[in-house]
């Protein structure tokens, strides 16, 4: 008892969980709550020990429990403010609706203090309530407990009273160890006072695995805190072409979203955008989508490396993961194939030229592939685009003579008519454009560093380890006394044992010790 | 040396395994069986082959055929209907598992018929497991289901528990239900799920939830055998009903006693599409507000029975439960039976719509947002453009429309999930004291409470970890409070806190029961409401 140490003393009895049952059955080992017994001197002390009392007791725990789950349910049932169409959400709501749950902040309910205050005070609850617990738990693994006297023996969970006709306590004692190994339970022969006692158990740490558990909860707030003090988000729109070295922030306040730019240690230029499609021929909506592909080139001061970020596989650089998180629905085409025909001689050729890329002619004209529009118009005198839908499409190119003269021309996916004044020869040449290859206008990539992942992942990692060992194993432990009897004809021996969990399959287990004993292994029919 | 040689030990565990081995054989068997028939049509392709749809039906007869010898075995012990009982919920379990694994070959042979149709070559064929059926809430049904059907068959293996499947089997059955009502069309794989996560999340999310499936079982027998009175029971079903009642239909059953069923859209290539008008069904609105009424007697006579041992008011309650029961009946009856009759649905609409012309703004609203439009945008087109637009959609679309039971599959399950749970409360109460005495004794059942409790919580766990890791790989955040997160994490702390109850007082049974319930009811929750009431990256499955 020497391990409970005082600690134990400032925290009331009750609150202990009834952790071992034989403290009840042996000798009196708890030891009347100091602080409690001195109730009627209110001291500073005095406080601070019920305050502690309160905070490690597992009841306490169960309530913040409950409350965390309150809490959560409101955060369900009331959208936040980050989810996609809260906008709607909030232009519907009653404007007391808006002021009532805007003041209890509600709408960021998993951001609010007090709700970290929750956390931290659960957190704090589980620390201490294991800490309180652990000396009994520890109890079970050092300081066994060998011997066990007729009472305690019977009111075990399990027990019972075989009679044999052995001659000896040594062969008894060995009869029994061999059947205590059969059923997997390791022996220990001890004598005492002219008795002998065998105790066997099996699985003593499943004792020490809550206490495994709530490390790894730990960790896993440990890894949360530190992605709320230390990580870095931010998302990036890329076009081909396009070189950035910041990303943009989304903070979100009520239906308002603020754009707030990071910097970066790193340039990020875009390279090709792809998007592969289901049906070639349809829309370039996610529900038509396979995969997104981003290609980028990163330069920082030790170089310039390659990369690929599409769906589902992001790419690490530096801390940082790039994801492909979204892309902006206008219709483009990633390559144009186009039909150049020579207005000289009629004679036609075909090329393909990718998004910002260029093609050169046998002849020394350069065309470049400079803008792509789904659903061409004219708007405001420039060329511009109708809808996001591929209605008209049609790409912009410009032409390099060889002599060095530029020019802008057009080719359409559509037949023209032949007198209309975009179909005119340009630069000796009629374009149409023959096919294409969808893509978006532009993908969005989402850029996280995060430090506290680690821990997050180790902890979960553990989390399920642990629950796995606490909850698919247990500790069952079997005391026997071996007593000669009274008419000198063999011995009795006396059996009772516990378990923390599982008791059918421990119910089975002590059936077949007591079969193996006697010697008459259980049936199935007896199978509880 | 006596005895024990003669009896060697290993001799001796050598037959304890035997014996214990004997007893998991109805599993093994049914999981065996599925794989012999997923190779088979591995084998022999889809053509001519029994399809997943047709293997799910068959799981569905089996495990109401093998409740109903369940409960008669409870009533009216005997080994025969105890053993018809486990070997057609073994069959249910095979057909269940079989129907999911063809489910798998079927959609592959689909996504190679799609690829060939694009002029893609095999060796674009996507791998494996992108096609793996946990794509939506049918393919998570049908694991749901076979996660507590193969609980149920795991803990038979002990006689004394084979009676669970009472409980566990027809609720397996209104998720098989529920399965059926939302059809089992493929859907295309939203691509961002496409991530080998998936069929560990989702393989985790469903046999958990089986599990904690049958710990609700146990917990509502527990209270049983604990003597909880039928009445009480009767009264919180009954107060589950009416919530039922009272929300389907867009809370139109007890405000203006109708019943509106939802209507799909034929679209050109042969598919359909929701639309968000609802289709007055006779009779089905006054026949539920009726069966509504009845449940509210019933609870103020069995709230007086309870208070005031008034022994008149129990038995008019038992009367009045019993009639609410042929109505609910009566009231699903009617739905299904027009659902399935009703053709003309645009001339009723048009009647519907020129009495009540708010439908017309509200699918004009839903056009504008079809379209695109933000909120605030829509709020600034007039109310007049609206409803022309809705009439112009209707004009050309009206004749389009159809009923079905596909198009409303939550409301169907709800409506007989509240008639089942009637049921059995009825059942609950015939023979009470008989049926208790059947029951294994109290603390075996609390063993075995706890013993899913803390699987169901350790799997819950899994779930929670294996969705944060996903989500991080796939989109650079852990955790996210998202609907569905957070639904999952509040469920799996109720079973924590099942699980401390028990260890800091002592709480064992009654308690601990309640805790086991409350914890199956946000698992639900989290698996329907979140997916049909609330917004979040999870809206899909």
């Amino acid at each position: 008892m020497r391990h409970c140490f005082c600690r134990i003393h400032l925290f009331p009895r009750y609150i202990r969980m009834s952790a071992i049952e034989e403290t009840k059955n042996e000798t009196a080992i708890a030891t009347p709550p100091v602080a409690v017994s001195k109730k009627d001197a209110v001291t500073p002390s005095l406080i601070l020990s019920k305050f502690l009392a309160l905070l490690s007791s597992v009841r306490f725990g169960v309530v913040l429990l409950i409350i965390v789950v309150a809490l959560s349910m409101i955060g369900m049932l009331i959208m936040q403010q980050n989810v996609d169409g809260f906008d709607k959400y909030y232009a519907e709501l009653q404007p007391s609706q808006k002021l009532l749950y805007g003041s209890l902040g509600f709408f960021d309910i998993y951001h609010a203090w007090y709700f970290n205050l929750l956390l931290l005070v659960l957190s704090l609850n589980i620390v201490l309530a294991s800490i309180d617990r652990f000396p009994t738990a520890w109890r079970f693994i050092r300081h066994k407990k060998l011997e066990a006297g007729h009472r305690f023996l019977e009111s075990q969970q399990q027990h019972a009273k075989v009679q044999l006709e052995t001659k000896t306590s040594t062969e008894l004692s060995e009869r029994v160890s061999r059947a205590f190994r059969a059923v997997g339970l390791r022996p220990t022969v001890t004598e005492k006072d002219g008795r002998v006692y065998v105790f066997g158990e099996r699985g003593a740490w499943n004792r020490l695995g809550a206490y495994a558990v709530h490390v790894a909860l730990l960790t896993i707030f440990l890894g949360g805190f530190m992605t709320a003090q230390f990580s870095e988000e931010g998302q990036m729109m890329l076009t081909p072409g396009l070189s950035t070295n910041q990303m943009t922030n989304l903070q979100f306040n009520l239906d308002e979203v603020k754009r707030v730019p990071v910097g970066l240690p790193f340039t990020v230029i875009c390279t090709d955008i792809q998007q592969k499609l289901i049906h070639k021929d349809g829309s370039i909506m996610a529900n038509n989508t396979i995969d997104w592909l981003t290609r980028i080139q990163i330069t920082d001061e030790t170089g310039t490396r390659e990369g690929l970020v599409h769906l589902n596989n992001p790419l690490d650089y530096r801390g940082y993961r790039f994801f492909q998180a979204s892309f902006i629905a206008q219709g483009s085409a990633r390559t144009i194939t186009l039909r150049l025909t020579k207005e000289a001689d009629g004679s036609t050729q075909e090329l393909s030229v990718g998004r910002n890329g260029s093609a050169q002619l046998a002849d020394g004209t350069r065309i470049d592939f400079l803008e792509f529009f789904p659903d061409f118009r004219i708007i405001n005198g420039k060329p511009g685009t109708e809808s996001d839908e591929y209605n008209n499409p049609a790409a912009v190119l410009k032409l390099t003579t060889p002599e060095g003269k530029q020019l802008q021309a057009f080719a359409f996916a559509a037949e023209l008519p032949s007198g209309a004044p975009v179909s005119a020869a340009v630069g000796g040449y009629k374009f149409r454009m023959v096919d294409f290859e969808k893509v978006p206008y532009a993908h969005v990539l989402s850029i996280q560093k995060d430090p506290g992942k680690w821990p997050f992942y180790a902890g979960g990692t553990l989390l399920i380890l642990t629950l796995c060992g606490v909850f698919f194993f247990s500790h069952q432990r079997v005391w026997s006394l071996l007593e000669e009897r009274a008419d000198g004809k063999g011995f009795d021996v006396v059996l009772g044992g516990n378990t923390n969990r599982n008791k059918l399959g421990f119910e089975d287990r002590f059936k077949r010790l007591v079969g193996e004993i006697k010697g008459q292994p259980v049936a199935e029919g007896e199978q509880s | 040396m006596s005895e024990v040689l003669k009896q060697p030990a290993e001799f001796a565990a050598g037959v304890e395994f035997k014996k214990s081995w004997l007893g998991y054989v109805p599993a093994m068997l049914a999981v065996g069986g599925s794989i012999l028939i997923v190779l088979l049509r591995w084998r022999m392709g889809g053509a001519g082959f029994i399809s997943d749809g047709a293997l799910m039906m068959l799981a569905l007869a089996c495990y109401l055929t093998a409740a109903t010898f369940y409960l008669m075995n409870l009533y009216a012990p005997s080994e025969m209907a105890q053993k018809v009982g486990l070997w057609t919920a073994t069959a249910g379990v095979f057909f269940n598992l079989s129907s999911w694994g063809v489910r798998w070959l079927a959609a592959h042979d689909r996504e190679l018929a799609i690829l060939q149709r694009n002029g893609y070559g095999p060796e674009q064929m996507p791998w494996f497991f992108r096609y793996i059926p946990f794509a939506n809430l049918y393919d998570l049904s049908l694991a749901f289901a076979f996660g507590a059907g193969i609980t149920t068959l795991l803990i038979a293996h002990r006689k004394n528990f084979r009676f669970l499947g009472a409980i566990s089997l027809p609720l397996a059955s209104l998720i098989l239900l529920l399965a059926r009502f939302i059809g089992n069309e493929f859907v295309d794989l939203p691509p961002i799920l496409d991530s080998y996560w998936r069929p560990i999340h989702v393989g985790v999310a469903s046999l958990s939830y089986g599990v904690a499936l049958v710990c609700f079982a146990i917990a509502v027998i527990y209270l049983l055998k604990d003597g909880i009175k039928t009445e009480a029971m009767a009264i919180w079903s009954s107060i589950f009903s009416i919530a039922v009642l009272a929300t389907v239909s867009r809370f139109s059953v007890f405000t203006s006693f109708a019943y509106g069923a939802s209507t799909f859209m034929q679209t050109p290539s042969g598919g359909r599409r929701p639309i968000p008008l609802r289709v007055e069904i006779p009779m089905v609105g006054p026949v539920l507000v009726l069966s509504g009424l009845l449940l509210l007697a019933v609870i103020i006579l069995f709230w007086t029975y309870l208070s005031k041992r008034s022994e008149q008011a129990r038995v008019w309650g038992h009367r009045l439960l019993k009639l609410s029961l042929v109505a609910q009946a009566s009231a699903i009856a009617l739905l299904v039976s027009q659902i399935k009759t009703i053709k003309d649905v645009w001339p009723r609409l048009q009647e519907q719509l020129a009495q009540d012309p708010v439908g017309y703004q509200r699918l004009g609203q839903w056009i504008a947002e079809q379209q695109g439009l933000k909120p605030a945008e829509i709020a600034q087109v007039p109310v007049e453009r609206l409803e022309m637009a809705a009439r112009d959609f209707l004009q050309a679309n009206g004749p389009k429309l159809f009923l079905s039971t596909n198009a409303n599959p939550v409301e169907l399950s709800a409506l007989i999930t509240a008639f089942a749970a009637t049921l059995f409360v009825i059942l609950f109460s015939f023979r009470t004291e008989k049926l208790i005495a059947a029951l294994p004794s109290k603390e075996k059942l609390d063993s075995l409470m706890y013993k899913t409790g803390s699987v169901a919580f350790a799997g819950l766990a899994m779930l929670l970890i294996t969705g944060a890791v996903w989500a991080n790989e796939s989109w650079g955040r852990y955790w996210g409070w998202d609907s569905k997160e957070t639904g999952a994490l509040v469920a799996w702390l109720t079973y924590a806190a099942f699980l401390h109850t028990r260890i800091s007082r002592g709480w064992k049974g009654r308690s601990s029961a309640y805790f086991a319930i409350i914890g199956f009811l946000l698992v639900i929750f989290t698996y329907l409401g979140v997916s049909y009431l609330l917004p979040g990256l999870h809206s899909y499955a």
